[in-house]
């Protein structure tokens, strides 16, 4: 064949080559991984819940995206079954997530990486439950890595991302390792040579944000086992001369329990963005009130006249014989209303309130809305209020004279 | 004979041509079609359009108004829907108003009785309860939008993508 | 059916010209056709000769601006969103993988090829004149060492855009070996970072320049350099072929001109080709030039194809200026720059030789400067033209391939030996295993 067919030729073989490769990328579209976890998990609703809660099954990539804390997680695009109940046996990534947790965490606030730890980005298994360092920071903190960190509850690791916001708890609920840990530093008294935020002394290093420390920080040439920076921390704990030659810090005597939980939980101190509202315990401030103030309000929400503070009355108006007080005074003491009403409208309070004028015609119009029912409840009230200051100012002229 | 391979030849050679500029065109429209379809996102940074808004018993009887989702929640007895608060007009969030006594206005031929409308502060659009817009410059009347029950946790899931007509009613 | 083979035809008559006189019409009555001559030499289209060097890189760069443009549209230039985008475009965006993957080997393959070209170019005494008038080949080879400078840019800005370890550290340790230069070094680093850190302001201008500037530059000296080819009289082993002619004494064959009809005056718009015999060496543009081209098209594309399918495109974690990855290293290209830095980093007594400095600007900078004026230095005569491995060049060939050699070299040591620390580690010793969180 001469050249100029064998060019022919050779088109024609590397076009078919870039056609047939074209073919793999657009089967990989078609058939991503999730796709066959999400048919799956259909197949699994429809046995277990029927084909009409199966329809409900969402299908494409699903997204969790907290705004707040700038995470985007996707985990839910294969772990179907978090918030459904009646999955808490299914295999993984179906079951359901344990439910008291996730109350108290809803999945639209918190996302899941914040947790758990993990790739959110990914949306495929090997890259989201990067274990490695290579390409994201954050390793999955669940059971394969508490394996081969040798922790006997293997799932414990993910206590070191509920310190991270419960921080100033003295304990935590789920976080034994983070509890004993946190009760160690108290009781050994870590705060005499370190500082860990506002007290400590300086003996050793500054604790408060180790958890930031890269691992090319640290010198693993003392130790054995993998380099890394929680398994520096349990040999430091175990034996702080053997891994720090000059230092003074005595040995505890720690055993692989107390080691494993003092490093999840100086790992667990870092540097964070986290908004106040994610920290249990932060206290945000409110104005301050003297115990008469307090008590005084505990009285108007409890006493006779609730009903006149709960349907806000009370903003411009006093009821003084149910102590009800109001901070502005903008209309008439309520108390008097049964014969003001009278005497300044001409008409009964009855009729007052079903066809009000003025500015009363616009409040009970657009800002304070009275069922029927509310209604005969007010002039009840109304009438008992008048009733007992009328008796109370007899009394007092009496006492006067 | 000779003649006869020479006929086939070509024809052989033209179905191969065929399918070479087949193959090109091939491989064209699917890399293009793949740069195009990589354009069209297949996830949103943005809120969800289908949310949930709450259990039924968080809802006091009347409308409620959901600020950041700019819709009304209304709870007429055991029934749900969802009436939007953006103008049709140009895209305000209208207001609403309670009317002290219910009006009866003729909507669609019927006699139905009001006890709320929404006026909106920009230009003066005004709509009665069920959405349908009788004055001011709005053309259309105000969407409605699905209402379902969550079956996971019961809550109210509405659906910002999905309108339905003004008569839609989830009943609880 | 006989009007749509009819419209067919009109479309597709240049493509496959039916006889040597269409074949000649071809390359004036098809717009995408028209640079190229109406007739080629046989030697000009051999692969052994150039290995279609200067086209696969114009092919791979083809490559990028195509599957730059979706990447535009989905990447985000900003610090806080940059590594997010590119995540999304890996996992998120329908064939956004595979556009990544492709243009980041293209970009890799681009900087090779561009390098063999030249290499190329050089052994085969292609940057030199022939006999023909008006030919500037040493100018060509000016505009092919700005192409390959602005590849090595273009590579380099676009580095940085993922955000990630590898980009922060990669472009700090190029800008600060450019701030070695004396005088000017830091002025020229504020510059390029827009500042003095690697911040917003770096993102944003080396996208800036990656995505439109040096494309631009590209584009133009490209332009520049296929008229020049064409001015040239072709590919150099056309002058060598004619000289091959002319020694053999046939006798003389009529060279063309392309005159205004004949209304202008004085110097007509002339083709300046080499005289060679057409009927026995030359072929017709249409279509067996065109032909070739698309095979090593679709050969440059299956190539990368397969790559995109089997080599994973790295992101590391996200950019932490206060943690340096051991070891930090500059883009693959640049990593004979790093290393050469580091050999000339010599420590004599309380004196530390400036190895930035000299292993940095200056022996790069005498190497590229030397080349750019080496045509005009190159005393060998018009024989050599074209020739590969031509006897009155070989002390320059093999001075020059020595050099190519041992940035080759360093190249390899910067990539495989050197490991944590920058130590030294023969490939048969393992590498500490590098520390992580857990």
């Amino acid at each position: 064949m001469d050249w100029k067919n064998r060019d022919t030729v050779t088109v024609y073989s590397l076009g078919g080559a870039v056609v047939v490769m074209l073919g793999v990328v657009f089967w990989n579209y078609a058939q991503p991984e999730w796709k066959g976890y999400q048919e799956e998990f259909r197949e699994l609703v429809t046995r277990k819940f029927g084909p009409a809660r199966a329809r409900q099954v969402p299908s494409g990539i699903q997204q969790i995206w907290v705004k707040e804390l700038g995470r985007v997680d996707r985990c839910t695009t294969c772990h179907l079954g978090v918030s459904w109940q009646g999955l808490e046996s299914a295999p993984e990534p179906y079951r359901s997530h344990p439910k008291e947790i996730l109350d108290q965490h809803p999945v639209a606030k918190y996302g899941c990486t914040l947790c758990h730890g993990g790739q959110g980005y990914a949306t495929d298994t090997d890259s989201a439950h990067s274990v490695s360092n290579a390409n994201w920071g954050e390793p999955l903190l669940g059971g394969e890595l508490g394996k081969l960190n040798l922790i006997s509850n293997r799932e414990a690791l993910i206590q070191v991302n509920c310190n991270i916001c419960h921080h100033n708890d003295r304990e935590t609920k789920g976080a034994d390792y983070i509890n004993y840990a946190k009760r160690l530093v108290d009781q050994k008294g870590c705060t005499a040579c370190h500082t860990i935020g506002k007290r400590g002394g300086t003996v050793g290093p500054n604790l408060t944000y180790i958890g930031d420390l890269a691992p090319e920080q640290l010198d693993y040439s003392r130790m054995s086992g993998k380099p890394s920076v929680f398994g520096w921390h349990v040999a430091h704990f175990k034996d702080p001369k053997q891994m720090v030659s000059e230092t003074v810090m005595p040995n505890f005597g720690f055993g692989s329990k107390e080691a494993q939980a003092l490093a999840m939980l100086v790992m667990s101190w870092k540097r964070t963005n986290l908004p106040m509202a994610y920290m249990p315990g932060v206290h945000i401030p409110e104005p301050q009130r003297t115990p008469e103030e307090i008590a005084k309000e505990q009285q108007m929400l409890t006493g006779e006249g609730a009903f006149f503070v709960k349907k806000t009355c009370f903003i411009c108006h006093d009821v003084s014989s149910f102590g009800i007080e109001s901070a502005t005074k903008i209309g008439p003491d309520l108390a008097m209303a049964y014969s003001d009403v009278q005497s300044r409208f001409g008409r009964t309070l009855e009729d007052f309130l079903k066809a009000p004028t003025g500015t009363m015609s616009v409040v009970l119009s657009t800002q304070i809305h009275l069922t029927e029912a509310e209604r005969d409840e007010a002039i009840a009230k109304l009438k008992v209020a008048y009733q007992k200051k009328t008796e109370q100012d007899a009394k007092n002229k009496v006492a006067k004279k | 004979m000779k003649s006869q391979t020479q006929a086939s030849g070509v024809s052989r050679r033209s179905w191969f041509h065929k399918l070479g500029i087949g193959g090109l065109l091939a491989g064209v429209t699917g890399m293009g079609y793949a740069f195009v379809r990589a354009l069209v996102p297949n996830v949103l940074y943005e809120e969800p359009q289908r949310f949930k808004a709450g259990t039924p018993g968080q809802f006091p009887e009347g409308a409620t108004f959901l600020e950041d989702r700019r819709v009304f929640i209304v709870r007429e007895q055991n029934t749900f829907h969802a009436i939007s608060a953006v103008c049709t007009h140009l895209g305000c969030t209208v207001k609403m108003v309670t009317l002290n006594q219910p009006k009866r206005v003729a909507i669609g031929g019927r006699e139905v009785e009001e006890t709320r409308e929404f006026h909106c502060p920009c230009h003066g659009s005004k709509y009665y309860g069920d959405g349908t817009n009788f004055a001011g410059p709005a053309p259309k009347p105000l969407a409605c939008y699905r209402v379902e029950l969550a079956p996971e946790d019961g809550q109210l899931t509405v659906n910002l993508d999905e309108p339905v007509s003004r008569s839609f009613r989830l009943t609880v | 059916m006989a009007a749509q083979n009819k419209i067919w035809r009109q479309l597709t008559w240049t493509w496959k010209p039916a006889s040597d006189r269409d074949a000649g019409d071809s390359v004036v009555r098809n717009l995408l056709l028209h640079w190229f001559p109406a007739k080629v030499t046989i030697g000009s289209l051999s692969f052994r000769y150039s290995f279609w060097l200067g086209t696969i890189s114009a092919v791979l760069f083809g490559v990028l601006c195509i599957t730059g443009l979706p990447l535009m549209f989905l990447y985000v230039p900003s610090v806080e969103r940059a590594y997010q985008s590119v995540k999304d475009i890996e996992f998120v965006v329908s064939f956004g993988w595979f556009i990544r993957a492709l243009h980041r080997l293209a970009a890799h393959l681009m900087v090779a090829v561009v390098f063999l070209h030249m290499v190329r170019v050089f052994l085969a005494g292609a940057y030199k004149n022939g006999t023909a008038a008006n030919q500037a080949r040493p100018v060509n080879w000016v505009i092919g060492i700005l192409l390959m400078l602005a590849t090595f840019f273009l590579s380099f800005t676009g580095y940085l855009l993922p955000w990630d370890q590898l980009a922060y550290w990669a472009v700090t340790v190029g800008t600060n070996i450019a701030s070695a230069a004396p005088l000017v070094g830091d002025k020229i680093r504020f510059l390029l970072l827009g500042g003095n850190q690697i911040e917003q302001n770096t993102l944003l201008r080396f996208y800036v320049l990656h995505c439109f500037f040096l494309p631009a530059f590209v584009l133009f000296l490209f332009m520049w350099h296929m008229w020049r080819v064409r001015k040239d009289g072709g590919l150099a082993c056309v002058d060598k072929l004619s000289l091959e002619q002319k020694r053999q004494n046939l006798p003389p064959v009529k060279s063309k001109t392309y005159s205004l009809l004949g209304i202008t005056k004085g110097r007509t718009v002339h083709v300046e080709t080499a005289l060679v015999d057409e009927d026995e060496h030359t072929v017709s543009s249409s279509p067996f030039l065109t032909r070739r081209i698309l095979l090593v098209m679709l050969g440059t594309v299956a190539v990368i194809c397969l790559l995109a399918l089997l080599v994973a495109t790295p992101l590391e974690e996200a950019a932490n200026p206060r943690v340096t990855p051991n070891p930090a290293k500059a883009p693959w290209y640049f990593l004979w720059l790093q290393e050469l830095v580091t050999d000339t980093t010599i420590k004599l007594g309380d004196f530390t030789i400036n190895g930035a400095l000299i292993g940095g600007i200056l022996v790069p900078g005498v190497l590229i400067v030397l080349l750019a004026v080496w045509p005009w230095l190159d005393k060998s005569p018009v024989q050599a033209v074209g020739v590969w491995f031509a006897a009155d060049r070989r002390r320059q060939n093999l001075v020059f391939l020595g050099i190519v050699l041992l940035v080759l070299a360093l190249t390899v040591v910067g990539t495989f030996l050197r490991g944590p620390y920058w130590r030294f580690f023969w490939p048969w010793e393992a590498w500490p295993e590098m520390p992580a969180p857990f």
